[in-house]
C-alpha cells in the first residue's frame, strides 16, 4: 500500500494535515515528530510520500530534506510549512522537494498539488467542502460587531480624548489548528503581548484575546496618563487596563444587542506566564471549530496597534442566531 | 402589605448573603469613599463597618495610591467597563494576612480584584462595587510549580554535564 508519512512537531498540524489527505485514498499513514524520527521511519519504508513541515526541534526539514539526500532516500517530499516566505520555497525546492503548501492546509490545495505531480491517481473530487459561515448570518455578526465598535469608539473617544480609528470587524468560522497557527504566531514574535479573558452569559460564551504590539506600550502609557518608565510590569498593567477597556466597551455592546449579560473571568496573560502552546494543547480536544470575530484598532496620531479577537464556542452560535433573530428576519 | 414585607424578608437575607460571602465585596462613590463594607472585609482587615462608612478608601489605607488608584477606576465610571487586578501582577491591595495562620505558608492574602460599575436607575454610575478574592492557594501553588519546574531543569542541565 502506498504509505504516507506525515512529519510535523505539532499534534494539532500532523492531524490536520492527515484530514486533509483525499478521503478516498487508500494509503497508509505514519506520523514522526521531527525530522530525525521522520528519517528513521523513511528507512523502515514509511513513507512513500513525506509531508514535511520545516520548523520542528531536533532536526528540523531543511536538514531532514539534506538528509534525505545524502541518504538517497526514494521519497517524493511535499514540504507544507506556515513559513511562506519565497525564499523558503526556493531553498526547499533546491534541496529536492517537490512542491510547497502552506499552512493550514486546505484539502483542495493538496489534492492539487498531488494530482500535478501524479502521485494521486483518483478522478472524482471526494473533498470535503468545510461548511463556511452563512453570509447572512456573517453580515448580522460583523453588523452588531459594527454597531457596537461605534458606541465602543465613542466612549473611548470621549473620555481619552483619542480618535479612534473604527476596525471593519473580520468575522470567520475557524478551525482548532487555524488557531492555534494565530496563536503561536504570537508566541514566535517577541514584540506582541496578549491578554486573554473569558466571559460568559446565557447559552453564549467564548474568550476575548486582545494582543498589543510592544512598541504600543509608550503610546498607551501616554493615553492613559501613566508617567514614569514602562517597565516590564508597567507594561503588564497597562495591557490589562488597555484589554479591559476595549474587551470591555466591545462586549458590553455586543451584550446590549443581544440583551443579556456577559460575566468576565480575570484576564490573563499570555506568553508571560502560561506557554500558549500549553493553554491550546489543554483545549484542543474540547472543541473544533469557533467563532472568531477579529478586530483590528488604530488610534489617530498615536502609534498603537491593537488587535481584538473575540471567540465564541459553536454551540454559542444557536443562542446568538436565536436573540439576533429579528436582524435576521429582514434578510 | 404583605408584599412589602416579602419585598423586606428578602431585602434582608439578600443583605445577609451580601454579608456572609466569602468574598471581598466593598462599594465606593466618585469621590471613593466605603458606602459597603462586607462581613468578608471586616474580618480581614479588622475594620467595623461603621469605622469605614463614608470614609476614604485612601484615609484608610494610605498605601494604596490614589492616582493610581483613580486611573484604574475612572474608565469604570465614564465607560461602565469592568477593570481587573491580579495577583500575578499585584500580589494584593489590602494587605491583609493569610487566611490559613497556621498551615498557610504565605503570610499574605494574594488577591485578585475586580471593579465593577454599579448602574443607577438614571443610568449613571455614581458607585463602583470592588471584588476581593482570596487566591493565595492558586499564587502558593504556581510558586511551587515553578520552583518544581527550575529544579527538574536544573536536574536536567547538571545530567548533561556529567
Amino acid at each position: 500500500m502506498f504509505s504516507v508519512l506525515v512529519c510535523d512537531d505539532s499534534l494539532v498540524a500532523r492531524k490536520q494535515v492527515a484530514k486533509c489527505l483525499p478521503q478516498d485514498w487508500d494509503v497508509a499513514v505514519h506520523f514522526a515528530k521531527n525530522g530525525q524520527e521522520g528519517l528513521a521511519s523513511l528507512a523502515a519504508g514509511k513513507g512513500d510520500l513525506l509531508l514535511l513541515d520545516l520548523n520542528m526541534p531536533v532536526l528540523d526539514g531543511y536538514g531532514t530534506l539534506e538528509a534525505i539526500q545524502q541518504q538517497g532516500l526514494k521519497t517524493k517530499v511535499i514540504v507544507v510549512s506556515g513559513d511562506i516566505q519565497p525564499e523558503a520555497k526556493d531553498r526547499v525546492l533546491s534541496l529536492g522537494a517537490l512542491d510547497f503548501i502552506r499552512k493550514p492546509v486546505e484539502p483542495q490545495a493538496l489534492a492539487d498539488v498531488l494530482d500535478k505531480h501524479n502521485i494521486l491517481h483518483v478522478d472524482s473530487e471526494p473533498v470535503r467542502e468545510v461548511t463556511p459561515l452563512d453570509p447572512d448570518i456573517r453580515d448580522c455578526y460583523q453588523e452588531i460587531t459594527n454597531i457596537a465598535m461605534g458606541q465602543a469608539g465613542d466612549h473611548l473617544a470621549r473620555t481619552m480624548d483619542v480618535f479612534v480609528e473604527l476596525p471593519i470587524p473580520n468575522v470567520n468560522l475557524i478551525e482548532v489548528s487555524e488557531l492555534h497557527m494565530m496563536l503561536s504566531d504570537i508566541e514566535s514574535h517577541e514584540e506582541v503581548t496578549a491578554v486573554c479573558q473569558g466571559f460568559l452569559g446565557p447559552g453564549i460564551s467564548g474568550e476575548a484575546l486582545c494582543i498589543l504590539s510592544d512598541s504600543s506600550f509608550d503610546d498607551v502609557a501616554k493615553i492613559l496618563n501613566v508617567e514614569g518608565e514602562v517597565d516590564d510590569q508597567l507594561q503588564l498593567e497597562l495591557l490589562m487596563d488597555a484589554a479591559s477597556i476595549l474587551i470591555g466597551t466591545c462586549l458590553t455592546g455586543l451584550a446590549n444587542q443581544m440583551d443579556v449579560n456577559f460575566s468576565q473571568g480575570h484576564p490573563i496573560v499570555l506568553g508571560q506566564h502560561r506557554a500558549i502552546t500549553e493553554i491550546i494543547s489543554m483545549n484542543q480536544i474540547k472543541w473544533k471549530r469557533t467563532l472568531a470575530i477579529e478586530l483590528s484598532y488604530g488610534l489617530e496620531g498615536y502609534d498603537v496597534q491593537c488587535d481584538l479577537i473575540l471567540l465564541f464556542t459553536e454551540e454559542s452560535m444557536k443562542m446568538m442566531n436565536s436573540k439576533l433573530a429579528h436582524l435576521l428576519e429582514d434578510f | 402589605m404583605s408584599q412589602n414585607l416579602d419585598d423586606l424578608l428578602e431585602f434582608h437575607w439578600m443583605m445577609d448573603m451580601l454579608q456572609t460571602v466569602d468574598v471581598g465585596i466593598v462599594v465606593l462613590d466618585k469621590n471613593f469613599s466605603v458606602q459597603v463594607w462586607n462581613g468578608f472585609m471586616e474580618s480581614h482587615s479588622g475594620l467595623l463597618p461603621s469605622e469605614v462608612r463614608e470614609k476614604s478608601l485612601f484615609d484608610l489605607f494610605p498605601a494604596i495610591k490614589k492616582d493610581w488608584f483613580m486611573k484604574k477606576a475612572k474608565p469604570v465610571f465614564e465607560l461602565k467597563t469592568r477593570a481587573f487586578m491580579t495577583w500575578e501582577q499585584r500580589p494584593y491591595l489590602f494587605k491583609f494576612p493569610n487566611y490559613r495562620p497556621i498551615t498557610g505558608s504565605e503570610s499574605y492574602m494574594y488577591q485578585n480584584i475586580t471593579l465593577s460599575p454599579l448602574t443607577s436607575a438614571t443610568g449613571n454610575v455614581d458607585y463602583i462595587s470592588m471584588m476581593i478574592y482570596d487566591m493565595t492557594d492558586v499564587a502558593v501553588g504556581k510558586k511551587q510549580l515553578e520552583a518544581l519546574q527550575v529544579s527538574v531543569s536544573e536536574a536536567q542541565e547538571l545530567k548533561r554535564t556529567l
